[in-house]
């Protein structure tokens, strides 16, 4: 249960932190997600005695497969809260992903891709013009209802 | 010819992909079925409106240099030695050689097609993470990264920005080609 916490965490991380040496520090996706991971696996490698296994073997892949979450440019995601959100979601499909895949190379690209377009989907219905938009619809769709309603009364 | 070529890579990325969150679904449906349906229906639907209304692809349709391409499997072999071989861990050997392609540039910074390079390389770092019960041979990485560099020939303008869309083409390469060797193996 912990493990998994941590897993989720350090995804959201690793998409932030990919997501700002690449964007905001000028780096080019692949230089930030490469050379994060191998700093990341380095560390875990250089340690491996003091962490236990399970945390050994899952955190590097989880925080290279979220760096993956972090290579999105800046004009599909614009704000760091989505890319901490994509993250997030990558955590939990990393967390269930099946064992059929296993091994397969591209298998947490996939992943990433998924979190990111389904989290792409939220600026869709979260933009001010639509919903205003919505709620000038909602709203004549009120006024014409309360008028039909009144026209039955009389 | 573009269109359809167009949407072939793009239906073919759909489908990987819900072949991908279905295989997630049907092993937890076990033990979590409520959870496993809407997880599963719930980034599924999620998915197909990011597919149909999000702006990740241009309407026209550009081919990227072959040369580009051929670094995909080159890129995964590397990779792919570097955990096998030398039996480093599999994210310290991507990272070597994604940080080593992504210095690729500096080498001539006016040149086109070296800026280009960093992305094909580390595109075959992902097929070459596959790990040994998978890919049993180099044979394989080969083929596997033969397959994911057409792929990422076609879908130059597809995807644009998205992150995870080289990881997506190595995993179809990859899970190509696992199934051509299935079938060719029986």
């Amino acid at each position: 249960m912990l493990l998994n916490f941590v897993i989720v965490i350090v995804s959201m991380l690793s998409a932030i932190s990919t997501f700002y040496l690449s964007e905001h520090r000028k780096q080019g996706a692949v230089r930030a997600s490469a050379l994060l991971s191998l700093m990341v696996g380095i560390l875990f490698s250089l340690f491996k005695s003091s962490i236990p296994t399970d945390y050994y073997n899952q955190i590097p892949v989880a925080f290279i497969g979220a760096s993956f979450v972090g290579m999105v440019s800046s004009r599909a995601l614009q704000h760091f809260r989505l890319v901490g959100f994509a993250g997030f979601i990558f955590g939990i499909i990393y967390i269930n992903s099946s064992h059929f895949f296993k091994g397969y190379g591209g298998a947490l690209g996939t992943s990433a891709s998924i979190s990111i377009m389904v989290t792409m989907c939220v600026p869709i219905y979260l933009s001010k013009r639509k919903r205003l938009n919505g709620l000038i619809v909602m709203r004549k769709w009120i006024f014409r209802n309360n008028k039909r309603s009144r026209k039955k009364v009389h | 010819m573009n269109k359809t070529i167009r949407f072939i890579v793009i239906f073919l990325l759909l489908i990987f992909q819900i072949l991908f969150l279905s295989m997630i679904g049907l092993e937890n449906y076990q033990h979590k079925k409520w959870q496993a349906i809407l997880f599963i229906v719930g980034i599924s639907a999620l998915l197909l409106i990011a597919y149909l209304k999000a702006p990740l692809h241009h309407h026209e349709h550009d081919i990227e240099d072959i040369l580009v391409a051929i670094w995909v499997p080159i890129g995964a072999v590397v990779c792919y030695s570097l955990h096998t071989y030398l039996h480093l861990e599999i994210v310290i050997s991507a990272g070597i050689t994604g940080t080593l392609a992504s210095f690729l540039p500096n080498l001539n910074k006016k040149s086109d097609y070296l800026s280009k390079l960093p992305v094909a390389i580390y595109c075959g770092t992902f097929v070459g993470m596959s790990s040994v019960n998978i890919a049993k041979n180099i044979g394989f990485i080969i083929a596997a990264g033969i397959f994911t560099g057409v792929l990422l020939l076609l879908s130059k303008n597809l995807f644009l920005g998205v992150g995870g869309k080289l990881g997506t083409l190595a995993f179809v390469g990859v899970t190509i080609a696992s199934f051509l060797y299935y079938i060719l193996h029986i």
